[in-house]
């Protein structure tokens, strides 16, 4: 039994002689959320579209569910391209019944399952409308009921979550996760850290067109180690810079994420905190994904 | 599958935009339009007429009313036409022409006929009366009359009351010879003057210029909806590229099925439309085809009808294709319109061109240029209506039109590929032809 869901061997793309992806490899499990992150422009969206067959690859090899692509998988993914749009003159259902069909849906079929979907979404009302009466959230979610519409083993979504309200990112965020449950594996590109921290099985993390992390979420944090504090605060913080014994710290206003040099220098931290700025909270943490990131790309950016 | 699921939305998303339901009404409104207004034109042009007659004959103006009323009273009661008729009425088959003068006399007691002539030319410069007829005391003997009149080219009416002064006269000298009034009304009994005109496609001057007008107007028709069709086309296109929808469908299907599927689907629209056009052409043709001159119906023939689907369904496949290659290669309206320029321009050269086919439909440049695919559309199917060239020569013009399409659809099927997925700066005609040699 293949437990891979997708294998990525050694992927290159030149664009106009500029590299765009630079020896990518990496493989989805069955089952499993994997995080494709990275910064804008570092080749994840053209990573995405080499996957599923949108432009072709200069050099290396795809697998998709064990064989190398074919037309007749397209029927076993589902794809939510970061560009989106839908034909705007069309109503709502009559999108789902044309893409529908276009995975080899039969129209039945479509209806059942999409209006339970829409119900899902809460967009069971708009069925008749036209899409360019719905709000940009609403179209959006649209789009990812016309992903999933096909029962898809393999789900790629490249940005999910951009346009969408807190509320809604929670709903995207269950069905992702009851997908899940039911076996789909599902590749999440996104720059959004908070939200892939939350689901994301697998991290792999593009810069410059190059790999610069993979491995299990866990793995990664616990190797960035545990010298990590969070504090929540009020007042002045400008005197952390003088702070010899911090190594790093990222400051988000009334957050404040640091890096010691040696935990051992927690408490003395604490009482430098203690006196400057009046303090909320004071925790030991792990890196958060976004730190791990930022430090990254920041090495690119030096290298 | 897939490919008919493409040809479906395709198809029903332009039948269900209101541009085709109101093209689909308008056009054959206005086409009727076209070849009716002329007969109707002709008709009103010859409105009621208004004509004073001064008499110095004494005798003629009665005679000439009574035989206006038998004519008009002709259908409604024959029995009293009969007794009218009886002594002095003659028959008189134009009824139509009778119905439309309406003659009043004037008192010529007391004036002169040059007063009386001066006084009515005022009349009709003034456009009161439309004509002056002016029957002189000797008309018996010299058989002359004088007709005053805006309009003196109106044969009809001039023919008319040429006739009826004509009859009028000569009973009148017969009566007056003691000829037995039967003999008379034998005598003078009008000749029916039936018409049949010899139909040959182009030889008579007015049917050719009819022909000319017609062909000219069926080359309209096709441009404007090989033109409508293709920007709908480059647009649909354009939509799905800019909205990057197109990943999903490459995604889902195979882009050739995308490809075809559109310009399919979008074909099938419009022959829908000529389809419905075609039939209400057929259904107006039974019910008016006594309204319609001659030369019209001589052009509309089921043959030409089949014609042009042929050369519609052939253009059509053509500049489809180039303008659907326009919009996978673009990636904004206003360089969709400069690309769509120079194809909208190979569709205006036969526009052009079509004048001197119609005039000489067999010279030599008329026939090579009908036989260039992007042309043979338009310009073979104008030659067809004006002067039928052999059929081997519209049957070898089709088939290279049918492989200049194969050819356009492979070409039209690389560049799609590639132009719908290339975004950013405007692609130079260099690139998109580098574009064929893509995997």
């Amino acid at each position: 039994m293949n437990e891979q869901a997708l294998a990525l061997n050694g992927l290159v793309k030149d664009f106009d002689g500029k590299r765009a992806v630079d020896q990518i490899s990496f493989t989805v499990r069955k089952g499993e959320i994997l995080g494709l992150l990275g910064p804008n422009g570092a080749g994840k969206s053209t990573t995405i579209r080499m996957i599923m067959n949108v432009i072709a690859p200069d050099q290396g090899t795809i697998e998709i569910l064990g064989r190398p692509f074919s037309e007749k998988m397209k029927d076993s993914i589902g794809y939510l391209p970061e560009e989106r749009g839908l034909y705007r003159k069309m109503k709502v259902m009559d999108v789902l019944v044309y893409l529908g069909e276009l995975k080899g849906l039969r129209r039945e079929t479509i209806r059942e399952r999409g209006l339970k979907l829409l119900r899902q979404f809460d967009l069971e009302s708009y069925e008749q409308k036209k899409v360019e009466e719905l709000s940009k959230g609403m179209a959006q979610k649209l789009q990812i009921i016309s992903t999933i519409l096909h029962e898809p083993e393999l789900l790629i979504l490249d940005e999910p979550f951009s346009g969408l309200d807190p509320l809604n990112i929670d709903l995207v965020t269950r069905i992702l996760l009851e997908k899940k449950k039911e076996g789909v594996s599902i590749i999440l590109s996104t720059h959004l850290m908070e939200y892939a921290e939350k689901l994301v099985d697998t991290v792999v993390m593009i810069d410059q067109g190059r790999k610069v992390l993979d491995g299990k979420l866990a793995q990664i944090k616990s190797q960035y180690g545990t010298k990590f504090i969070r504090v929540e605060y009020e007042g002045d913080s400008a005197f952390m810079s003088g702070l010899e014994y911090v190594k790093s710290f990222r400051d988000y206003g009334r957050e404040m994420e640091i890096e010691l040099v040696d935990l051992a220098h927690k408490s003395r931290l604490l009482e430098a905190l203690n006196a400057r700025v009046s303090l909320n909270s004071f925790q030991l943490t792990e890196p958060s994904l976004q730190h791990i990131f930022i430090r990254k790309v920041n090495e690119g950016a030096r290298a | 599958m897939k490919l008919i699921a493409v040809i479906k939305k395709e198809y029903r998303e332009i039948v269900k935009k209101k541009s085709f339901i109101i093209s689909t009404i308008l056009t054959p409104l206005i086409m009727a339009a076209f070849m009716f207004l002329p007969v109707l034109l002709m008709k009103m042009g010859k409105g009621e007429k208004t004509i004073r007659v001064a008499d110095y004959s004494g005798f003629i103006y009665e005679k000439m009313l009574v035989n206006e009323k038998a004519t008009q009273s002709e259908k409604t009661a024959p029995a009293k036409r009969k007794a009218d008729m009886k002594g002095d009425v003659f028959d008189n088959d134009n009824g139509a022409e009778a119905s439309k003068l309406k003659f009043a006399k004037i008192d010529t007691a007391g004036h002169s006929p040059a007063e009386l002539i001066e006084r009515n030319i005022q009349a009709i410069r003034a456009k009161e009366i439309d004509g002056f007829l002016l029957i002189p005391s000797t008309i018996q003997k010299d058989r002359k009359l004088f007709y005053y009149s805006g309009n003196i080219s109106d044969f009809d009416t001039n023919k008319y009351i040429q006739a009826v002064v004509r009859t009028v006269v000569s009973r009148q000298i017969l009566i007056a010879k003691q000829i037995n009034p039967e003999i008379v009304d034998e005598a003078t009994r009008d000749i029916e003057f039936e018409t049949i005109k010899v139909k040959k496609e182009g030889t008579s001057k007015s049917s050719a210029g009819i022909e000319y007008m017609m062909s000219l107007f069926m080359l309209a028709i096709l441009f404007s909806i090989l033109m409508g069709y293709g920007q709908l086309i480059m647009r649909g296109v354009l939509e799905e590229k800019s909205s990057r929808i197109i990943e999903v469908l490459i995604s889902s299907t195979d882009t050739q099925h995308i490809f075809y599927g559109k310009i399919i689907g979008i074909g099938l629209a419009g022959l829908t439309q000529v389809a419905i056009w075609f039939l209400f052409a057929l259904a107006m043709m039974g019910k008016f085809s006594l309204g319609l001159s001659s030369g019209i119906m001589n052009f509309l023939t089921l043959e030409i009808g089949i014609y042009f689907v042929i050369f519609f369904l052939l253009g059509f496949f053509m500049y489809a294709i180039l303008f659907s290659i326009v919009g996978a290669a673009v990636n904004t309206d206003q360089e969709a319109q400069q690309f769509a320029a120079p194809i909208s321009y190979l569709l205006i050269i036969p526009f052009v061109m079509g004048i001197m086919v119609t005039q000489s439909p067999n010279s030599s440049v008329a026939l090579i240029s009908s036989f260039i695919p992007l042309f043979t559309p338009t310009l073979m199917f104008m030659r067809i209506t004006v002067s039928p060239p052999p059929l081997a020569q519209i049957l070898s013009a089709i088939s290279l039109s049918l492989l200049f399409i194969a050819f356009l659809a492979w070409l039209g099927a690389k560049i799609f590929r590639v132009g719908i997925l290339m975004y950013g700066k405007k692609p130079s005609l260099g690139e998109i032809l580098r574009w064929l040699r893509y995997k």
